[in-house]
């Protein structure tokens, strides 16, 4: 599989990253290395086989329906963002 | 050329749970401040670990089994990624893959069927609220459990799109996974509708219409599209697949942004939910806990109310399952009253929250049969059967309290009217009468009325007199 440069600025825009020039090249290469070593699981015949979703063995870990108090307060997580207003997080203007 | 619309929905319900879908945060945020219903999980600091919410499978084997869908022993759940400030975590919790509601179907009122190609549990996203060159971001509903029930393209009409959206509302409210209210975005639909001409194999190009809030928006939004995409076919263009908004003020679609494709989601399994893996007795167990659904109410009642009471009525679940503790004989004239008189009351939503005891029902039922009770006078005590100031002492004593029992006592009756007959002012109506005028019967039994201050039966009264004026 071969990573154009397209690949990386339409990534980039889906996680709404700004990149330089020269990073897109670098990341590029980056990822094609990365997928390029990956790929090497290809040559397994895993036809047959369950895909792996979590290796814990565990199933069914629920919790009861029950209200349970909150350490970490309204303030704190505002004082996390960049800007805030009325209670609220305030973000450049989305539609 | 004539063309043929398909409609499919899909319908996001948030589900009734005292805390989210994976944190033990205040689900109900009703009223609350923005953000004071959240928790690190819900805003995805890292190193937070999600946690199912056991409730939320419950409550989406019982949805699942009200739409008549097989319950999916296992399932999973996957992280669907998009970049939106409604979803701090970059990604939402779904089940892409493994859904836990399978195939099943909704049954139309009119008796037409809608196939569910499946159902998944997800988490909700934020809230954001536009202003002039900002938003603001309330994240309460983050992580509200909602289930998605994605429809197989079996509508083909505004009209059926309509009742299939109003009888899914009326199958989460009946078996009590969601509080139903639409205004509060309880229920959101988002509807698929494409045309082709008919007897064509192929579906043609589709649009959707997002977030939908009423069953009202549904069917205008749907009537619009198939008059807009009528119109671009027949002069020859075609239609652009598109995400569309709709505005219940201009009652017209506007493109929203341009549909992504799956691909771009990136699904990949959520590696911090272990599966789901639900044994066949606690499935059964679950379903078992289904209690009437509106099609079981069309069956009992079928033959007992009329279609078009029944299907108003059948939008309240606590007065059908009232119905259902009545009598058979009595249920007719019970729901009657409901219909005609509790439904045109201002504060009939009120009244229904709290209804009166089947017994008390069935008590005025009788009266009004054995005629101790005009009809007027049973709506009368049946209203006063949800004041506040009167419930609880039963029928009998308000009607008596009210002094609405009707004289059904011959004898007493036979005395007021003697008396009438007796007054100078109804001797020329007698004469009249013997006359053969047969109109001033009226008069006579308006008289009797008045002297016996309305309790008399005036059935029985009319007959007393042309007994006695014979």
């Amino acid at each position: 599989m071969e990573i154009k440069r397209e690949d990386i600025i339409h990534l980039a825009e889906l996680s709404d990253f700004s990149l330089a020039e020269e990073e897109i090249d670098k990341l590029g290469a980056d990822l094609q290395g990365i997928i390029k070593y990956i790929s090497q699981l290809d040559e397994l015949d895993v036809s047959g086989v369950e895909p792996t979703y979590q290796v814990f063995e565990m199933e069914n870990v629920w919790r009861p329906d029950e209200v349970v108090q909150q350490d970490a307060s309204r303030e704190q997580l505002l004082a996390l963002t960049k800007e805030s207003k009325d209670n609220q997080i305030k973000v450049p203007k989305v539609l | 050329m004539k063309y043929l619309p398909t409609i499919g929905i899909e319908c996001h319900v948030q589900l009734k749970t005292r805390t989210k879908l994976f944190s033990e945060v205040d689900n109900d945020a009703r009223g609350k401040e923005p953000n004071s219903c959240v928790s690190p999980v819900d805003y995805a600091l890292p190193g937070m670990l999600p946690r199912l919410n056991e409730e939320a499978v419950r409550l989406a084997i019982l949805a699942g089994r009200a739409m008549n869908c097989e319950i999916n022993a296992e399932s999973r759940f996957d992280r669907k990624h998009y970049f939106y400030p409604d979803s701090p975590k970059g990604y939402q919790i779904t089940q892409f893959y493994h859904p836990i509601i399978g195939a099943g179907y909704v049954e139309l009122p009119s008796g037409g069927r809608v196939r569910i190609e499946h159902a998944h549990l997800e988490g909700d996203a934020g809230k954001l609220t536009h202003f002039d060159g900002y938003s603001l971001v309330d994240l309460n509903r983050v992580d509200t459990p909602l289930i998605e029930i994605v429809s197989m393209p079996d509508i083909h009409s505004a009209k059926d799109a309509h009742d299939y959206c109003k009888e899914l509302w009326r199958l989460m409210i009946y078996a009590g996974v969601s509080y139903g209210d639409l205004y509060n975005g309880n229920m959101r639909f988002d509807v698929n509708t494409s045309l082709a001409p008919e007897g064509a194999e192929e579906l043609g190009t589709r649009t959707e219409v997002k977030n939908l809030n009423s069953f009202k928006s549904v069917e205008r939004a749907v009537e619009y599209e198939i008059a807009r995409q009528t119109k671009v076919l027949e002069s020859g263009e075609k239609v652009v697949q598109q995400t569309l908004g709709w505005s219940d003020a201009t009652g017209k679609t506007t493109p929203q942004r341009s549909k992504e494709v799956a691909a771009d989601y990136r699904y990949m399994p959520e590696p911090d939910l272990p599966p789901l893996r639900l044994s066949a007795d606690f499935i059964a167990e679950e379903s078992a806990k289904l209690p009437m659904m509106p099609g079981d109410f069309r069956k009992k009642f079928g033959g007992v109310i009329a279609e078009d009471v029944l299907e108003v009525l059948l939008d309240y679940p606590e007065l059908m399952q009232k119905l259902g503790e009545i009598n058979e004989e009595y249920v007719k004239s019970i729901s009657n009253l409901f219909a005609s008189v509790l439904l045109a009351e201002e504060k009939s939503a009120e009244y229904l929250n709290d209804l009166p005891s089947s017994e008390d029902l069935t008590e005025l039922a009788e009266m009004n049969e054995k005629k101790e009770l005009s009809s007027t006078a049973a709506k009368e005590v049946f209203l006063r059967l949800f004041d506040p100031q009167m419930k609880g002492r039963g029928t009998k004593r308000i009607a008596k309290e009210l002094g609405l029992i009707q004289e059904n006592d011959l004898g007493a009756l036979e005395a007021i009217v003697d008396t009438v007959l007796a007054k100078p002012e109804t001797q020329k109506a007698q004469a009249d009468y013997k006359a053969g005028e047969e109109k001033v019967i009226g008069f006579l039994v308006g008289q009797v009325m008045k002297e016996s201050k309305g309790k008399a039966n005036p059935g029985a009264v009319q007959e007393i007199l042309r007994k006695k004026l014979a």
